[in-house]
């Protein structure tokens, strides 16, 4: 499933019910459910917030699918070239009060296997692969 | 993935805080109507804020970011937020991120209620 969105928070949270629909029509767990997401909410956001900047004029491409017992989303975007897998890993410290951008990466790490950034000509790719460990009977 | 947010006053001896019941999701498009229904409140008198989470079933670092700002704001002033009745996935997205330190945990409102009660004796007795 391929959806085209416009860079506003609205539709990251349309791309994420249609997520939810989605896994649950697949019979993903509703906790793994949760975690993917919370991780497409976070890097959805990250495209309209930093990559697209808030123009509603603009757009990204979020792809959803499974195959071979993993769970993957691709975010695709033409904005400037940004890779929020490079967001430095940190520790949160107990005098912090403020949550730095690089957080919703870390959310993101911990609920999905594998993230990897691609620049490819003109687009960032993100793409986020969870594997699936669904017994037979249960798919 | 809508959320609705009921402020009350907390009532009795707990009449100094304020409960705030999230319904739904707390995510990057309603995150900050959050932050503008509590921003009153944080410039109000009320020292502590407790979110009754019962009915919150999603949470991203943009909702954490508005507990993490309403904290700061209450700390300033001696005060305190808390949370309870997280759902399970909700407290596991606050485990990760160990964003609250130091922050209570109320189990029920039973519990709620006698933390504030003990810190109403404390600000009465002129303890910190």
């Amino acid at each position: 499933m391929t959806l085209e969105l416009h860079a506003t928070p609205a539709e990251v949270m349309r791309a994420v019910e249609a997520l939810q629909g989605f896994a649950q029509a697949q019979g993903v767990p509703e906790k793994t459910i949760f975690g993917l997401a919370l991780a497409l909410e976070e890097c959805g956001s990250n495209v309209v917030d930093h990559a697209l900047q808030r123009d509603a004029q603009q757009k990204f491409q979020v792809s959803i699918g499974s195959s071979d017992g993993s769970f993957v989303i691709e975010l695709r975007d033409r904005g400037p070239e940004f890779d929020p897998t490079s967001a430095a890993e940190r520790q949160p410290e107990a005098h912090d009060d403020d949550l730095p951008g690089g957080w919703g990466i870390q959310l993101v790490r911990r609920y999905v296997d594998e993230v990897r950034y691609q620049r490819e000509p003109g687009e960032n790719v993100l793409r986020l692969t969870k594997r699936l460990d669904i017994p037979a009977a249960d798919k | 993935m809508p959320l609705d947010i009921q402020l009350q006053k907390g009532a009795g001896q707990n009449a100094s805080a304020v409960i705030v019941k999230l319904n739904g999701s707390l995510d990057t498009a309603t995150a900050p109507d959050l932050e503008k229904q509590l921003a009153p409140v944080l410039a109000g008198p009320s020292k502590d804020i407790v979110f009754d989470l019962a009915q919150l079933n999603f949470i991203s670092s943009a909702g954490l970011r508005v507990f993490s700002i309403s904290r700061k704001a209450l700390k300033e002033r001696g005060g305190q937020a808390s949370f309870m009745n997280m759902q399970p996935q909700i407290e596991a997205v606050f485990a990760i991120m160990k964003s609250l330190p130091g922050v209570a945990i109320f189990e029920s409102v039973a519990e709620m209620d006698s933390y504030l009660a003990a810190r109403q004796r404390a600000i009465i007795e002129g303890q910190p």
